[in-house]
């Protein structure tokens, strides 16, 4: 072999290399030095102990996690055990009602002419813009006492008299499903727009009801938009923080009030920090779930975002 | 006929949903320009919660951070996230993963996770070395780094769609790498770049909870001013700044729109 053909190849492969260390090495060490570090700071923080003033001190302990299953100075108490129950219950029904909206939205502006369909998708995701502050402080103002949503709902007696609508988990629930509706408009969008229609024409000639049709020749084909609109409203859902703090009142807390509200009234910042462990394994299993069941469906590519 | 029925009924869904869509920042509107101090009852137009918007120095330097923050880091963020853009197009038959895992991380990792992550870092930092004192450059810090994933995939996608001949032809037009980053790379992704500056300028604005616990006392942005008020009790003059910052997406989406029908 000619020498100096391997010592060009070797030189060019150098070149390539640092090429892509001048390039890459930036933006990479900015993240780990901002991001990885700092959550491996606080996952450390987790394994140790409350000191006086709400920061962490040593020795390593595990007392935050029994903290967080909710054993104190006083014995055991469910608290933090509901916090958690409701934002998986508030993230399962926000989700479901999500998709319950999305889903004829979706289709219906694949029906629209195509000249208005980028319109009609604009004025679903525009709200989203908006800040989340004022999207939420929105509804505090059409939810609060007084106002006519919550008289109608006083006469149809679905609540106490002066109650209002806000703050309450019912609030809460709206608000993540506002908050959330375009995530799932477009994944599911973009999935009715390739939808092959000659297979919901096949059904139909061999007579299936419509509820049949739609079963097995349209959600198939939708499941991969449906997966990746779930992974987009679910995870951010489950540790959501400004909506259950704005419209829930302080009595439908969810994990991410848990969380934050260790660090800013300086509480306990172990016990945050084992808040927030626990909200990145949910993050994380939820990931993989998606992960695998779209592999399982051979739409694998499509449902990573 | 069976077709025609559902075809009215999914219409009359869709102007639902927009009214559920508008609605509250409808009211937020409305109420900006109440003449009463309240949010319950509009008593007549005026427009004297705009006037006090301007004569209120917390806002005014709210809004100063606000955009001082949104153009410094989307700046930052784009030269790093571009030149990552690159390096992911021009090295993508490597064996890339954990860069690509490193890019989501922002994207994936929990808002609230996120903040209280950096803060928690930053306070740390500052007792370790008397830098990153929480206030403006600690935010900038924070917002860059969930700026770059952005910049970087959309440049990214931007090479991906090209010719790859083109990289040919541009080697054999221009000598030194440089003229070739000038004269030929930078043209080509400038629509790319436009679009990573307004997404990443817009993500900066938009964000709240990241913000909130990287802040400092004096580096209140439009958001934190405004969760503040609502925490001490509802001032109608927040309607009126809302109202401003929702006139300013209106503006971005018909301008988004006008682009977009002059490209097709």
């Amino acid at each position: 072999m000619n020498d100096t053909a391997v010592l060009g190849r070797s030189r060019a492969m150098v070149t390539e290399t640092r090429h892509l260390l001048f390039t890459v090495s930036p933006g990479a060490a900015w993240i780990i030095l901002f991001l990885v570090l700092p959550s491996a700071y606080l996952m450390g923080v987790a394994f140790m102990t409350n000191g006086p003033y709400g920061l962490p001190e040593m020795p390593l302990s595990l007392e935050s996690f029994r903290q967080l299953a909710g054993f104190g100075f006083l014995g055991w108490s469910p608290g933090n055990l509901y916090t958690l129950l409701r934002s998986l219950w508030q993230t399962v029904v926000a989700t479901g009602l999500v998709v319950v909206v999305a889903y004829p939205i979706a289709y219906y502006i694949t029906t629209c002419r195509a000249r208005w369909r980028p319109i009609m998708l604009l004025l679903v995701v525009v709200p989203s813009w908006t800040n989340q502050v004022i999207r939420t402080f929105g509804w505090m103002n059409l939810l609060a006492p007084g106002t006519p949503l919550s008289a109608a709902a006083e006469t149809l007696g679905l609540i106490a008299p002066n109650m209002g609508l806000y703050p309450s988990n019912f609030a809460v629930t709206l608000g993540l499903v506002y908050n959330f509706l375009p995530f799932m408009v477009l994944p599911l969008y973009a999935a009715f727009e390739k939808l092959d229609t000659a297979q919901v024409e096949a059904a139909q000639d061999l007579y299936a009801t419509p509820i049949k049709a739609f079963w097995h020749a349209v959600f198939p084909q939708t499941l991969p938009g449906l997966l990746a609109g779930v992974v987009l409203v679910a995870i951010p859902a489950f540790g959501m923080y400004v909506i259950p703090e704005l419209l829930g009142g302080g009595k439908a807390l969810m994990l991410g009030n848990l969380v934050a509200n260790q660090f800013s009234g300086g509480s306990n910042w172990p016990l945050g920090a084992a808040g927030a462990i626990l909200m990145l394994l949910a993050t994380f299993a939820g990931l993989y779930a998606m992960r695998r069941i779209g592999k399982r469906l051979g739409g694998g590519e499509e449902v990573v975002i | 006929m069976r077709k025609r029925t559902l075809k009215r009924g999914l219409t009359g869904f869709w102007w639902l949903t927009l009214v559920f869509l508008y609605l509250p920042l409808a009211v937020v509107v409305m109420f900006s320009f109440n003449a009463a101090n309240s949010a319950a009852s509009m008593t007549g137009f005026s427009l004297r919660w705009y006037h006090q918007l301007f004569a209120n120095d917390q806002i005014m330097s709210a809004f100063g951070n606000t955009l001082v923050l949104a153009l410094a880091s989307s700046l930052i963020a784009l030269a790093i996230g571009c030149l990552i853009g690159y390096g992911m197009y021009r090295h993508r038959h490597r064996k890339l993963g954990w860069l690509i895992v490193l890019i989501y991380l922002p994207i994936v990792l929990p808002d609230i996770v996120f903040g209280i992550s950096e803060m928690a870092f930053f306070v740390k930092l500052h007792e370790l070395t008397g830098w990153f004192k929480p206030g403006l450059g600690t935010m900038i810090i924070a917002h860059v780094t969930f700026q770059i994933p952005f910049v970087a995939l959309i440049v990214y996608s931007r090479f991906v769609g090209l010719d790859p001949t083109l990289f040919e032809a541009a080697k054999d037009l221009y000598a030194t790498p440089i003229k070739r980053v000038v004269h030929f790379m930078l043209p080509t992704i400038k629509p790319a770049l436009i679009s990573a500056f307004f997404l990443s300028f817009t993500l900066s604005v938009d964000d709240f909870v990241i913000s909130f616990f990287t802040s400092g006392p004096e580096s209140a942005t439009l958001p934190i001013y405004i969760w503040g008020a609502i925490k001490k009790g509802v001032s109608p003059e927040i309607n009126a700044i809302a109202t401003l910052m929702i006139a300013a997406v209106a503006l971005a989406a018909v301008a988004s729109l006008a682009i977009n029908r002059r490209k097709a």
